[in-house]
This record gives C-alpha cells, sequence and structure tokens, in this order.
C-alpha cells in the first residue's frame, strides 16, 4: 500500500511492519482552525499507551475504547458493541474488550449523557472510519476497486479473494488518524468531526438483536470490581464530619480518645473536617466521636420546606435571569384565552427529589508525592471530573487521572464530574500523604449530595368553540439546575468553577425550554422558562445551599408534569377522551403512532368500564407523552384511588416507545422498566424535606422510595421503525411520564386534580375533600 | 479472635468483636458480594444468609456471627452443589440456580442491590418452591425492611425468581 491515504478527511497510514501480531489503531488528531491537522495532545501519562478508539487484532479480535463510562444500563456493553460491530461489519462477539471511562486509557472523554450521540455517537463514526480503511487495505491486496468489496462477519471478499481483518493488519502497524475538534477534559469532550459513509440502515444485521449485557456475569457472581472494592496498598479509610447545617461554619474540630482509637487522625482543612484510620470500623467510630465534640457555628437561611412554594412565588428573584421563550411560541395567549368560550388557570408544583443511590457516594485518591493523582470512582463524567480536581489543587489536567468502576446508579448526580466524595479523598490524600478511601455514610449522602430542582409553573389555556385548543401559556419557574462545583473544595476553601450565576459557571442561573411542544401549535401559544439561582446559595456563609444537579430528564421533568398535566385537564374540560384530544391535537405520525400503540396495549376503553368500585376505591387511567432525544414516548397508567384515605396504587402502567431503530430490544425493555418504576417512586413517595438549616432526610425512612410491594404490573411497547434512520435514546425519558399520567388517572378516577408532586394520601384526601 | 464459618471455610478472625460483619467480609476476607448501603438494615445491599436466614451484615457484629455457618453471594454455588451433592468437577462449572436465572432475565440495571436480591431469593426459595408474585413482594418487603433497588427493577427481580425457583425444582425432581 501507499504510505498515505486519505479517507473522508481521516489519514490511514503504515507506520512500520512488526513479525508477529500486528493491529490497526485508530489514533486522533485535531483539525484546527485552518482545517489542517495536528497530532493528538499527550492525554495518556503514559504515552506507551496508544490513544486508540478501536483496535483490529492479527487473530479477529477487537478493542473498543470510549471515554464515556458505563451507568448501569449497560448500553456501553450492550449497544456500543453492536454499533461497532454493525459499522464494521464484523461480528459481535469480536469485540472482546471494552475500554470505558479511564481517563489515560480513552480517547475522547465526555459524559454518560446523549449516548447515542444523536444517532452517531463518536464511536459509530469511528467504526466507520475503520470499515473504510479496511476496505482499502483490502483493495490495495486484491487490486479490486473498494466499491467492487464487500464485508461480512469480519470478511472481505471481492474479485474472488477473501480476507478476514485479522489477516489484513497481520504483521503490520497501521495508524488511523480521525479528525476530531472539542475539549477533551471539558464536560462534553471531544467529537469526531467529519463524516466517514455510515452502514445503510437496510443492512443491519447486528443492531436490533438482544445480546446480554456482558457485565451482568461478573456483577452477579461477585466477580465485578465495584469502586466499593477499590484497595491500594497502604490505604487508609476515611469517614467526613460535615457541617451542621448548609451554611455553618467550623468553630473547632472535635478530637478522637487516643486510647480508643489510637491510630484515627482528624484533618481539617477550613470547614472541611474528615477522619482517617487504618481500619474502616475505626475510622466510623471515630468519626462519630469527632462529630459529637464538633462546633459548628448555626445558620438559618432556607425557606423551610413547608414554604418552598410560596418561596417560590412570592420571595425568588426571577428577573436577573434572561427569560427563555420558546421557537414554538406565537400569537397572543392572553388575547386568545379572553376570547376563548372555555378556559383554564393553574399553578404546578414539584418537590426537590434525590439522585437516592442506593450506596452512599465514594471514592478512592491516591495523591502521589511526585504530584501525580489518581482518583478512583464512579463518575459519569470522568474527564469533567479530572479538569474540576486539577482546578481545585491548581495542577494541570496532565497530573490527574481517573478510573472509572462499576458503582450504585445516581442518575445524573456526577453529569458534570463529582458525586461528592471524590475531591474530598483527594484532599485527605494529600494531607495525610497516604492513598484514602473516602465512603459517606448514609446521611452524608442525603444531606451533603446535589438534589433536583424544585420547579413551579403557571398554565393558563383556552379551547375553541369545538374543544380544540385555541392558546395555551405556561411559565415554567425553577433555580438552576445544575452546580458542578466540588463540594469538599468549597468546605476547604479550594478553588471550585464559579456557583451557578448570572454569567455562567457551566451552567448559568438561567432556564430553558427542556420540553419541546409536541402537539400542532395551536392559535396562540407561549412558552417561558425563568431562572434563578439556588436556595440559600447566597446567603450560605459557605456559598453552599441546595445544590441542585440533573436527575435522569433534567429540567424536562419539570416541564412535562405541568404540560401534559394541563393537556389532560384541557382535555377533561372540552368533554373529550384525554387519549384521543392528543392524537386530534397532532399531525406528527410517529406521535399518533406511540399513543395509538398505548391505547392498545394497555386496553385504554372510552368511558372507562370499571371506574367506581365499592368500599370506598375509584379505578381511573391518565395518559402522557414526551418526545425526547428523537425518541416518542406515551404512557398509560392505570390507577386505584381510596376515596377516603387518600393512597393511591398504581395498578398498571403500560408504556409506548419509537425511538427510531432499537439498537438491543431486551436490554431497552429492562431499562424503560426500571424508569417507569422509578417514575412511580417520585409520583407517590419522593420529597425532600428540608428545614431553614438544611436537609431532614437521613435514611429510606425520611426519603422512603418504591419497594416492590407497591410496584405496579410495567407492559413495555417497543416500536423498531427503521424508516427514522437514527437511532434515537434517552430511555430516561420512562421515568418522567408516569407522574402526568398518574395525576390524569387520579382526575379520571375522583374528578378532582392534584397539581403538586408526590401523591402522597394525606394531600390527595385534602384535594378529594376540597 | 473471632471463628465463623464462611462460604463452608471455617475462618478465624482478628477483627474487634463488635465489628459489623459487613467489614469484616469485605475487608479481612476480601469477599465484596456484600455492598454497604446504609448500614441501618434499611436496605439489604450487604444481606448474608446466616445459619440459612438472610440477615444484614451491616448491622450484625463479628461477635453475634461467632460459631455460625454465613453465606455470602460468592458462596451460593457451593452451597447449591452441597444441596444437589454435585462433584467437585461438576461444583467447579455451576452457578446458583438463582444467578442463572438472574443472568438469563438481564435482570441488573446498575446491580448494587442485587447481592441482597439474590441472598433474599435464595433464602425463600429454599423454603417457598415455587412462589407466587405475592409471596415474592412478601418475602422482599417483609423482614427487617424492604429490600430496595433505585433502579426499578422489581419487575425484572420478580421474573428471575419464578424462573430460579421453576428451575431449582427442575433439578428437585431429577
Amino acid at each position: 500500500m501507499s504510505d498515505r491515504t486519505e479517507l473522508f478527511g481521516a489519514a490511514l497510514s503504515r507506520r512500520g511492519f512488526v513479525k508477529t501480531g500486528g493491529a490497526l489503531l485508530a489514533t486522533f488528531a485535531f483539525t484546527t482552525a485552518e482545517g489542517q491537522q495536528k497530532p493528538g495532545i499527550a492525554d495518556s501519562l503514559n504515552p506507551a499507551l496508544p490513544e486508540s478508539w478501536i483496535e483490529i487484532h492479527a487473530d479477529n479480535t477487537i478493542l473498543i475504547r470510549t471515554g464515556r463510562s458505563d451507568f448501569g444500563q449497560g448500553t456501553i456493553f450492550t449497544a456500543y458493541r453492536q454499533i461497532v460491530a454493525e459499522e464494521l461489519s464484523a461480528p459481535f462477539e469480536a469485540i472482546t474488550t471494552v475500554v470505558s471511562g479511564d481517563t489515560d486509557r480513552t480517547p475522547d472523554g465526555g459524559g454518560t449523557f446523549d449516548l447515542l450521540g444523536g444517532g452517531t455517537p463518536n464511536i459509530r463514526k469511528a467504526a466507520a472510519y475503520v470499515h473504510q480503511a479496511l476496505l482499502s487495505l483490502a483493495s490495495q491486496r486484491f487490486g479490486v476497486p473498494k466499491d467492487q468489496l464487500t464485508a461480512q462477519d469480519g470478511i472481505v471478499s471481492g474479485g474472488g479473494k477473501s480476507v478476514s481483518y485479522g489477516d489484513l493488519v497481520k504483521n503490520q502497524k497501521l495508524s488511523l488518524t480521525i479528525p476530531v475538534k472539542g475539549d477533551v477534559a471539558s464536560m462534553f469532550g471531544l467529537t469526531i468531526d467529519g463524516n466517514p459513509p455510515l452502514k445503510p440502515v437496510s443492512q443491519y444485521t447486528v443492531i436490533g438483536k438482544s445480546f446480554p449485557n456482558s457485565v451482568t456475569v461478573s456483577k452477579v457472581t461477585a466477580k465485578e470490581t465495584w469502586v466499593t472494592d477499590v484497595r491500594l496498598p497502604g490505604m487508609l479509610h476515611a469517614r467526613m464530619v460535615h457541617p451542621r447545617t448548609l451554611g455553618s461554619k467550623l468553630i473547632s474540630a472535635g478530637t478522637p480518645d487516643k486510647t480508643r482509637f489510637p491510630n484515627a487522625q482528624v484533618v481539617v482543612k477550613g470547614n472541611l473536617v474528615g477522619v482517617v484510620a487504618p481500619t474502616e470500623w475505626e475510622a466510623i467510630q471515630a468519626a462519630e466521636q469527632v462529630a459529637a465534640g464538633t462546633k459548628w457555628s448555626d445558620w438559618k437561611g432556607l425557606p423551610g420546606h413547608e414554604r418552598l412554594f410560596h418561596f417560590l412565588k412570592e420571595d425568588a428573584d426571577w428577573k436577573t435571569a434572561h427569560v427563555a421563550t420558546s421557537k414554538t411560541s406565537k400569537g397572543d395567549t392572553a388575547a386568545t384565552i379572553v376570547s376563548s368560550p372555555k378556559k383554564l388557570s393553574a399553578s404546578y408544583q414539584l418537590p426537590f427529589f434525590k439522585h437516592a443511590p442506593i450506596g452512599p457516594t465514594m471514592a478512592v485518591a491516591d495523591v502521589r508525592p511526585d504530584g501525580l493523582v489518581y482518583l478512583y470512582t464512579h463518575t459519569q463524567n470522568p474527564q469533567a471530573l479530572r479538569s474540576g480536581i486539577a482546578h481545585m489543587l491548581t495542577t494541570s489536567v496532565d497530573k490527574v487521572v481517573v478510573r472509572t468502576f462499576a458503582g450504585p446508579g445516581h442518575y445524573g448526580r456526577s453529569n458534570g464530574g463529582n458525586a461528592g466524595a471524590e475531591d474530598e479523598a483527594v484532599i485527605l490524600s494529600q494531607a495525610v500523604g497516604k492513598p484514602v478511601r473516602v465512603q459517606w455514610m448514609r446521611p452524608d449522602d442525603f444531606q451533603w449530595s446535589t438534589q433536583s430542582s424544585a420547579a413551579l409553573a403557571e398554565v393558563q389555556l383556552g379551547l375553541d368553540a369545538n374543544g380544540g385548543l385555541s392558546a395555551f401559556e405556561i411559565n415554567h419557574y425553577m433555580p438552576a439546575m445544575q452546580d458542578d462545583r466540588l463540594v469538599g473544595a468549597i468546605l476547604a476553601g479550594l478553588p471550585t468553577i464559579p456557583a451557578p450565576n448570572e454569567k455562567g459557571s457551566m451552567f448559568g442561573v438561567e432556564n430553558s425550554l427542556h420540553d419541546a411542544w409536541v402537539y400542532d401549535v395551536p392559535p396562540a401559544l407561549l412558552e417561558r422558562a425563568y431562572g434563578t439561582t439556588q436556595i440559600g446559595q447566597s446567603s450560605s456563609p459557605l456559598n453552599v445551599g441546595l445544590r441542585d444537579h440533573s436527575l435522569r430528564t433534567p429540567g424536562q421533568y419539570q416541564q412535562n408534569f405541568p404540560r401534559e398535566l394541563a393537556v389532560t385537564e384541557a382535555a377533561v374540560l372540552a368533554g373529550a377522551d384525554p387519549l384521543e384530544f392528543r392524537i386530534q391535537h397532532t399531525r406528527d405520525k410517529r406521535l399518533i403512532g406511540v399513543l395509538e400503540s398505548v391505547r392498545e396495549a394497555s386496553g385504554w376503553k372510552t368511558p372507562f368500564p370499571e371506574k367506581l368500585t365499592d368500599n370506598g376505591v375509584s379505578r381511573g387511567r391518565g395518559v402522557s407523552v414526551m418526545l425526547r432525544s428523537g425518541s416518542y414516548w406515551a404512557c398509560v397508567a392505570h390507577i386505584a384511588v381510596n376515596r377516603s384515605t387518600g393512597t393511591i396504587k398504581v395498578e398498571k402502567i403500560t408504556m409506548s416507545v419509537d425511538p427510531g431503530i432499537v439498537v438491543n430490544p431486551a436490554q431497552l425493555k429492562r431499562q424503560v422498566e426500571g424508569g417507569a418504576l422509578m417514575g412511580v417512586s417520585m409520583t407517590l413517595l419522593e420529597e425532600l424535606r428540608f428545614d431553614e438549616s438544611g436537609i431532614n432526610a437521613t435514611d429510606w425512612k425520611s426519603y422512603p422510595i418504591l419497594t416492590m410491594a407497591d410496584a405496579p404490573e410495567v407492559n413495555v411497547v417497543l416500536i423498531n421503525n427503521p424508516e427514522v434512520g437514527r437511532y434515537g435514546q434517552g430511555s430516561e425519558a420512562a421515568n418522567a411520564l408516569a407522574a402526568p399520567a398518574i395525576a390524569g388517572a387520579l382526575l379520571d378516577a375522583t374528578g378532582k386534580v392534584a397539581r403538586r408532586l408526590p401523591l402522597k394520601p394525606e394531600y390527595v384526601q385534602a384535594v378529594l375533600k376540597a | 479472635m473471632t471463628t465463623v464459618t464462611v462460604n463452608g471455610v471455617k475462618r478465624e478472625i482478628q477483627a474487634p468483636g463488635n465489628t459489623p460483619l459487613l467489614y469484616v467480609l469485605r475487608n479481612d476476607l476480601e469477599l465484596t458480594g456484600p455492598q454497604f448501603g446504609c448500614g441501618m438494615a434499611q436496605c439489604g445491599a450487604c444481606s448474608v444468609l446466616l445459619n440459612g436466614n438472610e440477615v444484614r451484615s451491616c448491622i450484625m457484629t463479628l461477635s453475634s456471627a461467632a460459631g455460625k455457618e454465613v453465606t455470602t453471594l460468592e458462596g451460593l454455588p457451593a452451597r447449591w452443589a452441597k444441596q444437589k451433592g454435585l462433584s467437585e468437577a461438576e461444583a467447579a462449572q455451576t452457578l446458583h440456580p438463582v444467578q442463572e436465572a438472574w443472568i438469563a432475565e438481564q435482570t441488573p440495571l446498575c446491580g448494587f442491590c442485587q447481592n441482597g436480591m439474590m441472598i433474599k431469593a435464595t433464602e425463600l426459595l429454599e423454603r417457598v418452591s415455587s412462589p407466587s408474585v405475592a409471596q415474592i413482594k412478601e418475602a422482599f418487603t417483609s423482614g427487617v425492611s424492604p429490600h430496595l433497588c433505585r433502579c426499578g427493577s422489581y419487575t425484572a427481580i420478580i421474573q428471575a425468581v419464578q424462573r430460579a425457583g421453576t428451575a431449582m425444582a427442575k433439578r428437585s425432581d431429577a
């Protein structure tokens, strides 16, 4: 072959020959503003490590690397392998190794969101480039033009000859250089810049099949190395003594009893207090004693849970942040509503929710004498965490390595990097000169982690003489929803990125329209989003307050609940069936498709045949829809409500989803089932209670979540829609659909509307009596 | 020094007697199946079998486990092999039917709680061969506390328990 071959913006070159083995390594180079390529930056502390996305080995095995970490849904180990195998025309099983999420072992960074990258994640493009390279190699070997070659199951054929991918790379050192753009250590990482030809969907053989998650076996047999299992030589165990309130400053730290805890050591840095000891049990007991003897200043700067919505409505400042108005907005809603024969005005309220992972956050840090930092954790965004740690230590990102491991699912809390304990582990390790494992206890996790922001929405709508929507106005109010500051750094007085403010930070205080209008635009539509600072942040001497962070469907959850419940209310006002009302208000075939699918699958009938039963129980069903990341969702909830106690039992959840191309039906089904139940949990049970000083939740009794006893039957319908030509994503949407569907079902069952989450018995009882 | 039989092997343990069993298992014996979830017996992530009963190792002291038999997730295959009288060679090749069912049903999402779920399932299926959905729900939500899953894998757990129950009943007939 020639030394260098241009391939759709990438460059294939042979670096030399080797006697045994051989590989094609896909590395990267930056595209500069002038469009010229320069060598990639050294992202690895060990320059001997190949910065590759994909390796084709002489033995026909394939290795893939992604900076994204698996977040418990297995997408990295199922869908990613399928996507690569498909683009390469190689067997799924040939991909024997998946390296993910380690900052020194993966090329691109980025977070575990938008995993399918709008249909073309980096890994798909990388695979498509590698495929082109393999075809080029075969073309030169056979003397046959590329367009006369076919590839299947890892073998290229043409001109009467065939060769395996392994044989194509055997005894050679080949390098494929792919153009990329972006900043690897940013939250969004690098993006492959270039458009290699992609395999036509009609030729798919791997995508669409239910391959099992390769990590399941190791998790089920206790062979997985969880982050909780990381042990380093000489490592000390630590427990934190967090401030008494979200605004308390340290007056004096307690001391451990040296006779009982001879090896325990207290580390104090600013308002950060930690206790380290050689054994975990000594660290726990000593920390309890230190906590009891530690004095903190008092602080009362929060409105308290009971006054939350009053505070959001009357006291919060919504004027400093830019008010976002949706592009779909049009017409004069106020005038149209005034002249509409039927109208509705209502407000909707969502509490703070916790991410509430089953295991509290923990991390192991090893700050070495030469200043290198190794951090072992479960994070959604290893490169962003790396960047935050480097910032905290005022060092370069090259000095920080983040390695990721399986951990308890926390659904977005470390979207910008940290889940809570990482920076504290680094600070303590630096202080004691040894590796330190920081494990938060259950109360730490409820009280010192971020939460999903509370929100308020005001809706006004009008119906025309035919019962159609004439106008819809919705104003969303939500405090800043993503604070990526490292909390340990804040407490220790070390540098962090700014708190969300009007000037920005990673995400500012501005709110935006997170839930796209899915119906046909009515004659008048106004959708606005108001933002403000996090509650208590500015008055907290620590600049902490109630820190917020994205949870699964960040912002969209807060906006979809009021929108969808209001649409159901509009249908009832029109005397229409809420599901049929939605179909009548759209010409979008995919939206109609999921609605018709969920109608059939849920056994939705009008009128509802079994609404009233004896012994004070009423039944009802409700519907909701969402468009997220190119996927269409519809949900029907069937509930039974006890009219005297207000207790809601969700009997059945039915979900239909059209994501375009379904990559892995069995895995998607499990993801949707799980999301549906988390959604039921949030709807019925979850709200973060807080007083004027801090968070009151300390355990699973003060922040209860759904148990198996109350888990409804869940039916999932997957609509494979290959004509869409892309794989939609956003299985997390499943968690958002339950709330408006269940509230709609309550309206159906009782004629009463409950517009505040959660739908706890005492609240529902009050709504039914009103 | 405390003696506990763990996964069929007698272990002499140096840790103080008031150490919760969970830390002994994870840190002294390097058995990492049980996980730290709450330290208050409220979630079930740390469950092990103690003389065949599901207990929360996060609140059980080492002393109170002295002289008893502890089975962790790691010990489920050997427990099954012993119950079925499998040869050593067969035992090395086998998983507990509960683990096999968890894999076949692709039950875990993040999987952090599944240790306790599988331990609970094993306890249940050793007593009730083909439990109904109601019996499964009762088992997983009664006792010291419900077994909690944040990812909402309850549907998959119920299906896996039923699959494992069927498999265990079949092999008992054989």
